[in-house]
């Protein structure tokens, strides 16, 4: 992404925000597909809100990325827990049993199945490949609850995962 | 379009908030037009013809140069004075701009009639606040009101 391009969006050109739409969407959606499936659509509209609504406060336009990604992931998160709140707490405390995982093959079918907790930091790690530090900053947790919610989501499902 | 991470099309009107929400003072306004969408854009997409139509302050509209969806227009205004304008044009979705104001169109088939939304956007205009801001945002909201109900009025009279 051009920060020249970035800095006219941030300036209201609304062509370069055109532009920045058309190069952002796409990420937002595939973000947000992963932290909240069951309601991705209205997650990315949400969230592409907010980072079109907070461009123009961004200090730093070749930090876009990592901006847009934390805008996206709390937007997702907040969409993903309002819409499954009591199921989301009861998976994170029983933990989901590999039995209820086997026989699937697809991934983002494997991710969707987990409470949002542990999906969102196996999505980050694995599938933005944030460290586990990064995590922890951008979720705003120690990093040993990062590391404790990534043992936790493997343990869930490694026989697909590593198929 | 629904594939869970495949890329997605945004809806236009949808497309419009977002880029409303980056305009801080953009005053947006929708219509429900009894009218297929292909009845309506034939309107917005007619720069040419239709824009002084329901402009006020346009007398005309050339486009001079298209690459695809891009345009580059020259306006003439109704005190006579000519602005450039760059422009994306596609179904569903008209954003035109030029060094003072963005204008944009979008719209989306709604039961076999079209939501149309309408978006003006005064651009490097100081802040204005208190009741002046009200003032200028009533103004800006009934003039985009009244654009609306000429293009349906043109609309329906192409139709018929």
């Amino acid at each position: 992404m051009d920060p020249e391009d970035v800095a006219a969006a941030q300036e209201g050109d609304a062509l370069a925000l055109d532009r920045l739409l058309d190069d952002l969407a796409p990420y937002v959606h595939r973000l947000c597909a992963r932290i909240a499936p069951a309601v991705a659509d209205d997650a990315t509209q949400e969230a592409l809100l907010a980072i079109f609504q907070g461009l123009s406060s961004l200090r730093a336009p070749e930090a876009i990325i990592t901006w847009v990604r934390s805008v996206t992931v709390r937007t997702a998160i907040r969409l993903a827990r309002r819409h499954d709140p009591e199921q989301a707490e009861e998976d994170a405390l029983r933990g989901r049993s590999v039995s209820s995982l086997e026989g699937l093959v697809d991934i983002d079918d494997a991710l969707a199945r987990l409470p949002v907790s542990q999906r969102v930091v196996l999505v980050l790690r694995i599938k933005e490949g944030l460290s586990e530090q990064e995590i922890a900053a951008l979720l705003g947790i120690p990093a040993g609850t990062v590391k404790s919610r990534l043992h936790r989501a493997r343990a869930a499902f490694r026989e697909e995962w590593e198929a | 379009m629904n594939d869970p991470v495949g890329l997605p099309d945004i809806d236009p009107i949808d497309r419009l908030a977002i880029l409303a929400a980056a305009l801080p003072g953009a005053a947006v306004r929708h219509r429900r037009i009894a009218a297929p969408f292909e009845a309506v854009w034939r309107v917005i997409a007619d720069l040419e013809q239709a824009t002084p139509r329901y402009e006020p302050g346009v007398s005309q509209v050339r486009v001079i140069e298209r690459r695809g969806e891009f345009l580059r227009l020259r306006v003439l205004d109704t005190a006579g004075r000519e602005e450039a304008m760059d422009a994306r044009l596609r179904p569903g979705w008209c954003l035109m701009q030029s060094a003072t104001v963005v204008i944009a169109f979008a719209a989306r088939e709604l039961g076999g009639e079209t939501l149309l939304a309408h978006l003006e956007h005064r651009r490097a205009q100081p802040p204005v606040t208190g009741e002046r801001a009200s003032h200028h945002r009533r103004e800006a909201l009934a003039k985009i009101d009244q654009e609306l109900r000429t293009i349906e009025g043109l609309v329906t009279h192409d139709e018929r």
